[in-house]
């Protein structure tokens, strides 16, 4: 099943953690009311069962996750600078880059930080251990490890990098979230596996992920996108578009381990 | 085995199926065993080599599911992980099937499980079912999970599958669920 871990766990293999994703109440300060008015509205298409034209609707699925880290993360500073983002749901657009900056922000002593999604799966295995430590989930075989990432269909990843404001520009990249989906390449796929390093939690980056997610098996034309949640975060899901039961649909899991 | 140390990257294009091992599956306790079909004129195929496509998605729609484009079928099972289909007296014609996807170890999904109308009622499902699992457990795969209709949930039960274990819920991806967001 799905295991998305914000916050500690025990070390049963199944067990998922509360996100810390969710959005908020509204902040009315004028700053951040101003830069919500400026933010670019993204477009979507959608079939309208009682029309026969495709209308246009507006949504904003990474608002939320803005916002969040405008919120928690930029107060300190005035040097942020929100980086846009394509995110109409469109099936037929252009392919998706393979790289996808989330954020980017500059602290006070002039240290760069971008954050980073990529779909290209470039995971170093022992980044990847370190990360399932802080998290606290049980430690696997790094060659089981390895093989289940090598037979997933697609292997998301969140790094932040930072830039320092020295003369080489010196970068450094750091491992701070995951999410996979297996797949039969056609018609089916699975999330499993979604984490973020809690000192990055809290600013919507784990929703970012698993949209990105998303849009990625969207644009692979896999039309069925499935996942298993704890049900702590059932709720977190279901603000990403998921229904839980879906036709009185039960998922049923093979004697498990509880 | 080795492991590598630095940086692990995929390839970044879609692997080619590979010819699978042969993975013997161990019939320690099946219901109905490999003698018994075969004395009753059945015939299991693990491999999507002599399946007649056209004749699988005949079953997919004798019992309700969609017709499927017969091209997107065959990448489906090139990248199933495990699959099992009986025929009877029409080779290459499927009388149950079933196929999982995974990640080959540490979870698997069962799909597609179909037993022809005509050959109900019989064990066929359950047949094919205990020896997807018992495959899947001989690649060291514990986590095995499927979505069930409603009324099949009794089907899996037996079989030692349980519905929300812990209140883990399983869920769809909606597009229609995607709605208008206000700031």
């Amino acid at each position: 099943m799905l295991r998305s871990s914000l916050v500690a766990s025990s070390s049963s293999i199944c067990q998922v953690h509360l996100p810390a994703c969710h959005s908020k109440s509204p902040n009315n300060s004028s700053y951040f009311r101003q830069m919500r008015d400026e933010a670019p509205t993204k477009m979507i298409w959608r079939e309208d069962c009682s029309f026969s034209r495709k209308r246009r609707i507006e949504l904003c699925p990474l608002k939320a996750g803005f916002w969040d880290s405008i919120r928690s993360g930029f107060l300190k500073n005035n040097n942020t600078q929100v980086v846009e983002t394509p995110t109409s749901l469109l099936e037929d657009e252009e392919p998706l880059p393979q790289e996808i900056v989330l954020l980017e922000r500059t602290q006070s002593d002039g240290v760069v930080e971008q954050i980073v999604f990529s779909s290209a799966g470039d995971v170093d295995l022992y980044d990847l251990q370190t990360l399932c430590d802080k998290v606290g989930w049980p430690r696997r075989p790094l060659s089981k490890v390895a093989a289940s990432l090598k037979n997933s269909y697609l292997v998301a990843t969140l790094h932040s990098i930072t830039r320092l404001p020295d003369a080489e520009g010196t970068e450094r990249k750091q491992l701070i979230g995951m999410g996979r989906a297996t797949s039969d390449h056609a018609f089916n796929a699975t999330i499993w596996d979604v984490l973020v390093d809690p000192s990055y939690q809290g600013q919507g980056l784990g929703k970012a992920l698993v949209e990105q997610l998303i849009r990625a098996l969207l644009q692979r034309d896999i039309g069925n996108i499935t996942l298993f949640a704890d049900s702590k975060v059932v709720d977190f899901y279901k603000n990403l578009g998921f229904e839980a039961d879906p036709e009185g649909i039960k998922g049923m899991f093979w004697f498990p381990r509880f | 085995m080795q492991i590598h140390m630095s940086s692990f990257s995929l390839p970044t294009s879609t692997p080619k199926p590979k010819r699978k091992p042969f993975r013997p599956i161990i019939a320690s306790s099946f219901s109905i065993s490999d003698q018994d079909l075969q004395s009753r004129g059945f015939t299991q195929h693990r491999s999507s080599t002599d399946l007649d496509l056209d004749a699988l998605n005949t079953v997919f729609a004798r019992v309700g599911f969609p017709r499927r484009d017969l091209t997107r079928i065959r990448r489906a099972l090139d990248h199933s992980s495990s699959l099992l289909w009986l025929s009877h007296s029409k080779p290459g014609e499927p009388v149950a099937f079933a196929r999982a996807t995974g990640d080959g170890v540490f979870n698997a999904v069962v799909w597609d499980v179909v037993v022809d109308p005509s050959f109900q009622g019989i064990g066929l499902g359950r047949a094919v079912m205990e020896r997807i699992v018992a495959d899947l457990r001989g690649m060291g795969i514990v986590n095995i999970a499927l979505y069930a209709e409603p009324r099949v949930i009794g089907f899996y039960r037996p079989l030692g599958f349980a519905a929300d274990p812990d209140g883990i819920k399983g869920m769809v991806f909606s597009k229609k669920n995607i709605i208008n967001r206000t700031s």
